[in-house]
């Protein structure tokens, strides 16, 4: 069931409804568990052969961070590492088993073939639990944290339960973690009009830039990347320059609609995107980019590896910041091209490093006439390039499409004056997106006026609103999966 | 040394490395108080006060600090053991 199907608009409803009807809003155990409850249907409607899994891993991790709760507090700092460990492992486990096993079985496969020796390795087809990389993610921090001593654990297993599960974002993120997360279930929720509004806002520019947006570009995409050899060059060019945008705008336009749903049921959910496409080099791009997930690695992985190599200098940073990447990588899929696509963005840090760039945090101050200055927009459109180059990996079906595309890149009609075949309102959603991310930079989402003619002026809200509603209606695309269910 | 003295040099660490001239640290100062303490200037910053005070970390004492307080007390309780 997508979230911008008509289908989920009904299902969610009778969650609403349902959340904050007098019966159950008198306690937060009824809400947790009506919020479970839809959140397992949720599930179950995108398969539900995987409810059984959900629902044990969430049994076990509960035990687990219980385990480690009460070593902290008995101070038993060994035991408490080892609990932790063991959280840590099955996470890890559970990803390998059902997203990296066929993966890793037919590259040590092909490794032993390579020296010489005889490995055959059975394809064993193993079904990718719907989230997987998602709601496992979110069972691993709640060990760390605990051990961490930096929350409480879970007052019981309906309040752990139902943040693990939380509909909006259990499919696709984004990760919340259950320092700001599992508070917000602890109180029972009232209905919050002014936060709703907001919520049903950045819903309607989540389905804008997904079905706008994001389905028109896949149409040329997708085609071009089906068989780049039929087509100009020049338009295979176009296709990857336009790609990292269709992505923000399916991705992105997926959060907002999450963070929105989250809001009108009273809900903070973690900001993922901060206008991505403004950075100004790698290092900022990242810190822009999918930031449930890079703030997850960062914590877990870049900051004990950075911690432990923190004699060695630049060196060790560098070392943290690849191994991080290369994981970043990998976490999009099984398939080396998703490692090169981390190693691609990793090795991109070690100039910034070395030039000592990494990190220096330089607020975008408009120029003249309230556009970006010369020397920002000049390293805002080099990182896009940079960007759109490494989402070639992201987008190429395996290392051998990625090298054909490149091969198919390398022909004289790269002159020609390239053929998109894009409706035109495609155009006008790029620039609305685009400008929409300069102008409102500071905001999180651009439906959210804070000042101009439609903070003042309400038939101008609802004008824009019926005028996005018309345009979606109008100019939508075909509908496209989220890119992002994949993983 | 008195808890007092940590913080005034600390203070002086840490304009220096997050570049923030006005900066005061205080046992209740956050990561999240201050834009420019992210997760790489925040191992600068622990290369520097264990160079300034010729302690080492841990990296449990690391990971478990939520406020600059908390940093406080493992230096004064390093600074204690060394002496």
């Amino acid at each position: 069931m997508a979230v911008n199907s008509l289908a989920f608009a009904l299902f969610f409803v009778i969650v609403f409804v349902g959340m904050f009807c007098p019966w159950t809003m008198q306690s937060v155990r009824r809400q947790n568990a009506w919020l479970l409850l839809a959140s397992y249907v949720f599930y179950a409607m995108a398969d539900w052969r995987m409810v059984p899994l959900l629902l044990a891993a969430t049994g076990v991790f509960y035990l687990v961070g219980h385990m480690v709760d009460a070593t902290v507090r008995a101070q038993s700092w060994r035991a408490a590492s080892r609990w932790t460990a063991l959280g840590v492992v099955m996470g890890v486990a559970l990803l390998v088993v059902f997203k990296y096993l066929d993966f890793l079985g037919q590259s040590f496969a092909a490794l032993f073939a390579a020296l010489g020796l005889r490995c055959t390795w059975a394809t064993l087809h193993i079904v990718v639990p719907v989230g997987v990389s998602f709601f496992t993610f979110k069972l691993i921090s709640y060990v760390i944290e605990l051990h961490r001593q930096r929350i409480a654990p879970a007052r019981d297993f309906l309040q752990f339960a139902t943040y693990v599960a939380f509909f909006p974002t259990l499919m696709s993120g984004p990760i919340d973690r259950p320092g700001k997360f599992l508070p917000q279930l602890s109180d029972s929720q009232r209905f919050d009009r002014k936060k709703a509004v907001d919520g049903c806002r950045q819903v309607l520019w989540g389905i804008f830039l997904k079905m706008c947006v994001a389905d028109n570009l896949a149409a040329l995409t997708d085609s071009v990347w089906g068989a780049p050899e039929s087509f100009a060059a020049s338009r295979l060019v176009a296709a990857v320059l336009l790609f990292p945008l269709q992505l923000y705008a399916d991705f992105g336009g997926y959060s907002h609609m999450a963070i929105g749903v989250g809001k009108v049921l009273g809900f903070d959910v973690a900001v993922n995107f901060k206008s991505p496409f403004l950075a100004r080099n790698i290092a900022e791009f990242w810190q822009r980019w999918h930031i449930s997930l890079t703030g997850w690695l960062t914590d877990y992985v870049f900051m004990p590896l950075n911690i432990s190599m923190r004699d060695w200098g630049q060196v060790g940073l560098m070392l943290a910041v690849v191994v991080n990447m290369v994981l970043i990588g990998f976490w999009h899929g099984a398939d080396w091209t998703f490692g090169l696509f981390g190693l691609y963005f990793g090795l991109l840090y070690i100039p910034l490093i070395i030039r000592g760039k990494f990190g220096k945090k330089k607020r975008i101050k408009a120029g003249a006439h309230g556009m970006p200055r010369w020397d920002d927009l000049r390293r805002m459109v080099g990182t896009y390039c940079l960007v759109a180059l490494g989402f070639m990996l992201f987008k190429a079906d395996g290392v051998a499409s990625f090298v054909h595309y490149c091969q198919c890149l390398v022909r004289s009609s790269l002159f020609s004056v390239p053929s998109l075949g894009l409706p035109v309102f495609t155009y006008v959603g790029l620039a609305m997106l685009v400008g929409c991310e300069w102008l409102c930079r500071d905001r999180e989402h651009p439906l959210q006026f804070v000042h101009g003619p439609a903070v003042r002026s309400r038939g101008m809200r609802w004008g824009i609103y019926y005028l996005l509603v018309v345009c979606i209606l109008l100019f939508q695309g075909q509908t496209q999966q989220f890119i992002y269910f994949q993983f | 040394m008195t808890r007092q003295e940590i913080l005034d040099q600390l203070t002086q660490i840490f304009q220096d490395i997050l570049d923030v001239d006005d900066l005061v640290v205080t046992d209740a100062l956050k990561a999240d108080d201050v834009e420019e303490w992210d997760s790489l200037s925040h191992i600068q910053l622990i290369v520097a006060i264990e160079k300034h005070w010729h302690i080492k970390f841990n990296a449990r004492e690391i990971m478990t600090w939520q406020n600059v307080g908390q940093m406080v007390d493992t230096i004064v309780q390093l600074l204690a053991e060394g002496n």
